[in-house]
């Protein structure tokens, strides 16, 4: 019985028509038709972990990608689809069982390039069904998973290479392997809690043979260091139950990260990158006798760059001396290994590359920018353009209707584009508003400038939009304050009160005026000023790194209040909460205040309350100290005492809270897994589903007029919620009601229509989805209706119906989209269809109700319907419209009847009065088409065409009907009044009495 | 005879004391198919016949749906007075009307091989005599559909063929826990640029008719959007069924 659901989907698209429990309500029970939506962009995409190509057939390849997932094409890359949405998004290895390819996938979570802003994993999933339902394999303390091998040759066999964590100690790292399908697992390589597995493979022609590199490396929040005494690379011959070092011809002292890839066309042929003390022994090295001697032979740039970043290669399965190495730019040698020569132009930072099973030159590359493929060996790539993995550091809307939303990207500049746009939120709906990495974008409150930033506020843009002029404006170094900390993520904020004030944090808070032309410190050093923190240019260990993405002990959130332009919060990056009341005056750091916080855990952010001048919100975030736990914190008292807003729901540490503007208890957390919402100030929260992955939230807003909870992800772009006012009316009262309509706004028929030619070229890429619009009518139920009648009317003031809607179901909230027409008009039957008559005519503006019969109980809601005032027309104008729309309504309908009566007459004459029956015959060829197709086939229009496609183009039109359109309805009516005329000529000379003819209320509604 | 309304309630809050025994999804799947008749009153079914409209963007669709108990049917939607046939299967192969000509024209081969494959579960659903058919079900667990608990249970049905290629076919459904009657199911789009992602139906108001129970609304969502709504009008079972329609026109 579905199948009617699906096919007639298929036909429609040809058509071208215009729990309460004491005081904590757990809201996930509720949020029913409350439902994400994903806006991208993915034009720059977002940073890629792991190619993975499946083994015997070229079409399906998998990316699995740093902070979006699982992504899987059908179609050799021109489109891919997310597999993996509802775990963690941070992906280590994807690997496909060789053994049953179209059905068994393992994924590891926890990115394995791991710079500054990476997140973590949650452990091993395995998929039995292709990637539909997933399992839990654990390895939940790993963090990051850089490699899984299911052997060729039995499936319950498979090796798992642990990186483990980042920025602590830990003991679930090295190798394991399990021989019954993952039920038990044995670690088989461990060296100690620092050193993780980095890369790990497989003799494509001996499972028995393994090569793992072990990496000594660890993060901490100003430093990083790769390398050590423990680093190595290690093979096993026997399955993995020895294992012993391959240094013979390796460079002398520490090694870093190493790479390991064996040749799968000669298994003598090792290559591996070797990250050395001495930079003239570092690059690239190869073995001919399967890792028994090794052969340095290239340290070219491309080849020793950032070996924590790029530390991937690739053997072209069909010939052993084509190499791939991932890098800046990526590099590829056809010589074995000697000589390299850049890839081809594409987003840079590659970090893995695949070849096709088939065919050398087609080749996939996962780059900071997405998955680009090349069909000539890796000379020329182009972008995957479905691939919506946009990082986000930071976002904010501003007021345009619709409403535009800002925000700054991990390698990929900083960005603004619309909530909606026509058609959908397209590639090219995005404007670029800044290079390098972006972070902090912020609109001017009143005039059409954009500030946006690169990496530690070397730039601070100020954008004239409108005159298109750029000016840099970060705050410089004067002689009393010579030396400026700006974190990498540097913190930006304007004001509320005063339009061209702007704020930016070092470790000082400056303070402008005039829009950043000219600065003003207000603060000392709000930070802890720890110089043990603060040695940067000696961070990266072997290689050196000092990006700046280590810059520590700064200032990393301003919150100025929306009450109160004195009073300012500021976080550090190092665990102070400072406030001023006096506009920088006085400073006091609350953070004493704050228990059950461990000391210097980094202030993500601050939210300065509309609830209170005193009233703030504090997220805390660990995670770079090892402490993956959420800490949240509320004052109303100024900072004096603060309280946790956390329970035990939350599972993962969190970066972002939003609170909102009416319902004080209503707050939304941004955690590392995903979206969180509490309805009881925090003494309980619920993870947010409907379509919303569990992505890295690193910034959430709320808009205020449309009350739509925006937010940035870390991996899955700009995803919003559109009006989340319903939650605000959510409280153990409205629970108790058997049905519960919710509070609306008047409606505004809007006219404005979406551009042409929107779909021309988006076949294969992201197209953003819009918002509703129309008349939403939403409603709780605290039980979802499965038995019995459940119906949904719009009426009149007076009871009269309008037309009949299908109500929603859920538990929760349903929402029902009324798109204030009524039912399409009845048209004459015909040979072919009279495409006009698809057109459903919308009502006047006025007031509404909304009907719900469920059992023998009925509920009404009044709502009220407005006109879209932009249109610039008169009442006169508008009711004009309507009124001539309505006519050739009944117009149509009128003659629908008259057809169907003189079908009736025509079949009850034939044979026996054949000249009537002629005369009706040829009465109807003028009425409606009698011949012909609805395409190049297609016959004369007759007067029902004419007629309902006038109709059509008055009643889709947003201004009043033309002079023209007028005078041609005239001729219309002249021409149906003729018709009328003949008929009831012709009528008289046949005896309709006879006939058990439906009245014309009876067939309109029938 | 008419089992009251009132009665089939009682019977499922009975059932309810055993929600949180049933196990398996064999368990949940013979309540199911207990509580909307029972296995003989639906194996008793030769035709079905479902009137209702259906709702796309705010425009409705009459249509009549005709099922046969050996999988032929036909989808028959009335637009502006004329018969159209979106879907129909004669026991070998499928066919559908051609929007612009109004004409019949055969399905693929593979389209008809797959409707072929699946017509056995058209009347009820793919669950009802799925041993017979060939079918595994498997429980993944107790999930939660929209705010209600549910029993997640999935079907394997015999794989479908795409684009020259055998896939899985295997479909989702979501079972209330009071009362065992699927409130959705999900399936992996199978072909197209869309491929993989999945499509949902919703299934609500429940009616009784002629001691079985149909779910008298279903909605197809995409994306979070609403594709379609189906709400039917009435349901007739073993009623006289001209047999000419499911055969495709010579024309």
């Amino acid at each position: 019985m579905k199948k009617i659901v699906l096919a007639l989907a298929v036909l429609w698209s040809c058509i071208p028509i215009a729990n309460a429990q004491e005081n904590t309500i757990k809201a996930e029970s509720y949020f029913g038709d409350l439902r994400a939506r994903h806006i991208g962009p993915a034009l720059m995409s977002g940073r890629i972990n792991d190619m993975e190509a499946h083994p015997t057939n070229p079409r399906i390849i998998y990316a699995g990608t740093a902070g979006g997932g699982v992504w899987k094409s059908n179609d050799a890359g021109a489109t891919f689809n997310p597999i993996f949405d509802e775990y963690c998004q941070s992906i280590g290895a994807v690997e496909i069982d060789p053994n049953d390819p179209d059905k068994t996938i393992y994924v590891g979570t926890g990115e394995t390039w791991p710079r500054n802003s990476v997140s973590i994993g949650d452990g091993l999933y395995k998929s039995s069904d292709g990637g539909t339902t997933w399992e839990k394999m654990g390895f939940e303390k790993s963090e990051r998973i850089a490699n899984i091998i299911v052997n060729p040759n039995n499936s319950q066999e498979i090796y798992v290479g642990i990186l483990g964590a980042l920025w602590s100690d830990s003991e679930e790292r090295g190798v394991y392997k399990t021989s019954d399908g993952g039920e038990t697992w044995n670690k088989i390589l461990y060296v100690d809690e620092m050193t993780g597995c980095a890369d790990m493979t497989m003799d494509h022609n001996d499972p028995n043979i393994l090569y793992a590199s072990m990496w000594e490396f660890r993060r901490t929040g100003w430093s990083f260091n790769s390398g050590g005494d423990k680093s190595a690379l290690y093979k096993s011959t026997d399955a993995g139950k020895t294992w012993n070092k391959i240094h013979n011809g390796f460079p002398e002292g520490k090694l870093g990260r190493l790479a390991i890839a064996v040749a799968p066309s000669d298994s003598n042929v090792l290559y591996t990158v070797i990250e050395a003390e001495e930079d003239s022994k570092k690059g690239l090295y190869r073995s001919d006798d399967a890792g028994a001697s090794w052969k340095q032979l290239n340290n070219d740039f491309g080849i020793t760059v950032r070996p924590f970043y790029f530390s991937r290669i690739t053997v072209d399965p069909r010939n052993p001396d084509v190499v791939v190495k991932g890098g800046l730019s990526g590099s590829i040698s056809r010589d074995g290994g000697k000589t390299f020569k850049n890839l081809g132009n594409m987003h840079s930072d590659i970090h893995d590359v695949i070849f096709d099973i088939n065919n050398s030159d087609v080749m996939y590359s996962g780059t900071d920018g997405g998955v680009y493929r090349s069909w000539n060996g890796g000379t020329t790539f182009e972008i995957v353009e479905n691939l919506p993995l946009s990082q986000f550091y930071h976002i904010s809307v501003d007021d345009a209707e619709p409403y535009n939303v800002y925000g700054g990207l991990q390698d990929n500049g900083s960005w603004y584009g619309p909530s909606q746009a026509g058609g959908g939120v397209k590639a090219r709906d995005w404007n670029s508003i800044g290079g390098g990495d972006g972070f902090r974008v912020l609109k001017h409150p009143t005039k059409n400038i954009i500030y946006s930033e690169m990496q530690g506020a070397e730039n601070v843009w100020r954008y004239d939009v409108n005159k298109k002029l750029v000016k840099t404006i970060q705050p410089l170094p004067t002689e009393a304050y010579s030396k400026l900390r700006f974190n990498w993520n540097a913190p930006m904020a304007v004001s509320k009160h005063q339009p061209d004030r702007f704020y930016m944090g070092s470790q000082y808070l400056h303070k402008s005026e005039d829009m950043g032309n000219t600065w003003e410190v207000i603060s000392p050093d709000l930070t802890t000023n720890d110089p043990t923190k603060q040695n940067q240019e000696d961070s990266g260990g072997l290689s050196m790194d000092n990006s700046g993405a280590e810059n520590h002990t700064t200032i990393f959130t301003i919150a100025e209040s929306p009450l109160d332009e004195n009073i300012i919060w500021v976080g550090t990056d190092d665990g102070n909460v400072q406030v001023t009341r006096d506009g920088g005056k006085n400073w006091t750091n609350t953070t004493p205040n704050i228990s059950g916080l461990p000391a210097n855990t980094w202030v993500y952010h601050i939210e300065a309350s509309v609830h209170g001048k005193g009233t703030a919100y504090a997220v805390f975030d660990g995670h770079t100290k090892g402490d993956m736990k959420p800490y949240a914190y509320k004052t109303t008292d100024y900072g004096k005492s603060w309280t946790n807003i956390i329970s035990d729901d939350v599972e993962i540490f969190a970066r972002n809270i939003q609170e909102d503007y009416e319902n004080e208890n209503l707050l939304y957390l941004g955690t590392e897994f995903g979206l969180y919402i509490t309805l009881d100030g925090g003494k309980s929260w619920s993870k947010f589903k409907n379509n919303m992955p569990s992505v890295a939230v690193h910034f959430i807003d709320l808009q205020a007029k449309t009350n739509d909870l925006v937010m940035g992800t870390h991996g899955r772009g700009v995803i919003i919620i559109d009006d989340i006012s319903p939650l605000r009316e959510i409280n153990s009262k409205v629970l108790s009601k058997k049905l519960h309509f919710f509070e609306s706004d008047p409606f505004v028929m809007n006219d404005n229509s979406g551009a042409f030619g929107n779909g021309f070229g988006a076949e294969t890429q992201f197209v953003g989805s819009n918002g509703p619009s129309g008349a939403l009518i939403k409603y709780l139920l605290p039980k979802r209706h499965t038995f019995g009648k459940m119906t949904m009317e719009i009426q009149d003031m007076d009871g009269n119906k309008i037309v009949s809607l299908t109500p929603g179901k859920a538990k929760g909230i349903n929402i029902v989209n009324w798109n204030y027409t009524i039912k399409n008009p009845k048209v004459a039957k015909g040979k072919t269809f009279s495409f006009g008559g698809f057109t459903s005519p919308r009502v006047s503006a006025g007031e509404y109700k909304a009907v719900i019969k469920k059992g023998k109980e009925t509920f009404e809601h009044v709502f009220e319907v407005k006109n879209d005032t932009d249109t610039g027309l008169s009442k006169a104008d508008i009711d004009m419209k309507h009124k001539t729309t309505m006519k050739m309504y009944n117009m149509t309908q009128e003659l629908a009847y008259m057809v169907y009566e003189l079908d009736a007459l025509y079949e009850a004459t034939k044979g026996k009065k054949a000249k009537v029956a002629n005369a009706l015959n040829e009465l109807k060829k003028t009425l409606v088409v009698t011949t012909g197709d609805n395409y190049v086939g297609s016959a004369e229009p007759q007067l029902r065409e004419k007629m309902a496609d006038l109709y059509a183009k008055i009643a889709g039109s947003y201004d009043a009907p033309s002079n023209a359109e007028l005078a041609n309805l005239e001729v219309i009516e002249k021409r149906f009044n003729n018709a009328k005329s003949d008929f009831k000529k012709l009528k008289k000379k046949t005896n309709p009495e006879e006939l058990e003819l439906k009245t014309f209320d009876e067939f309109i509604n029938e | 005879m008419k089992t009251s309304f009132k009665l089939i309630l009682a019977l499922i809050f009975s059932l309810n004391i055993t929600t949180f025994q049933a196990q398996t999804a064999e368990e949940i799947v013979d309540n199911y198919i207990e509580n909307i008749g029972g296995d003989e009153a639906w194996s008793a079914v030769e035709n079905m016949k479902i009137t209702g409209v259906a709702n796309q963007q705010g425009v409705d669709y009459p249509f009549v749906a005709t099922y046969m108990k050996d999988g032929r049917y036909a989808i028959d939607v009335d637009l502006q007075g004329t018969s159209f046939i979106v879907e129909a299967f004669d026991g070998e192969n499928s066919w559908a009307m051609n929007f612009q000509t109004q004409k019949a024209e055969a399905s693929d081969s593979e389209t008809s091989l797959n409707t072929k494959n699946g017509a056995q579960d058209e009347i009820v659903s793919p669950f009802h005599n799925y041993k017979d058919k060939g079918y595994t079900i498997e429980l993944l667990g107790k999930d939660t559909w929209e705010g209600s608990e549910v029993f997640k249970v999935k079907i394997t049905m015999t794989p479908v063929m795409v684009d020259g290629k055998e896939e899985e076919n295997s479909e989702v459904y979501y079972f209330d826990t009071e009362n065992f009657v699927p409130i959705a199911s999900e399936s992996k789009v199978t072909s197209g640029p869309a491929k993989g992602a999945m499509a949902q139906t919703l299934y609500s108001d429940y009616q009784e008719v002629d001691n079985k129970y149909v779910a008298y609304t279903m909605t197809n969502k995409f994306n979070g959007n609403t594709q379609l709504v189906m709400n039917v009008k009435s349901v007739e079972f073993n009623a006289d069924i001209d047999e000419s329609i499911f055969k495709m026109p010579e024309d």
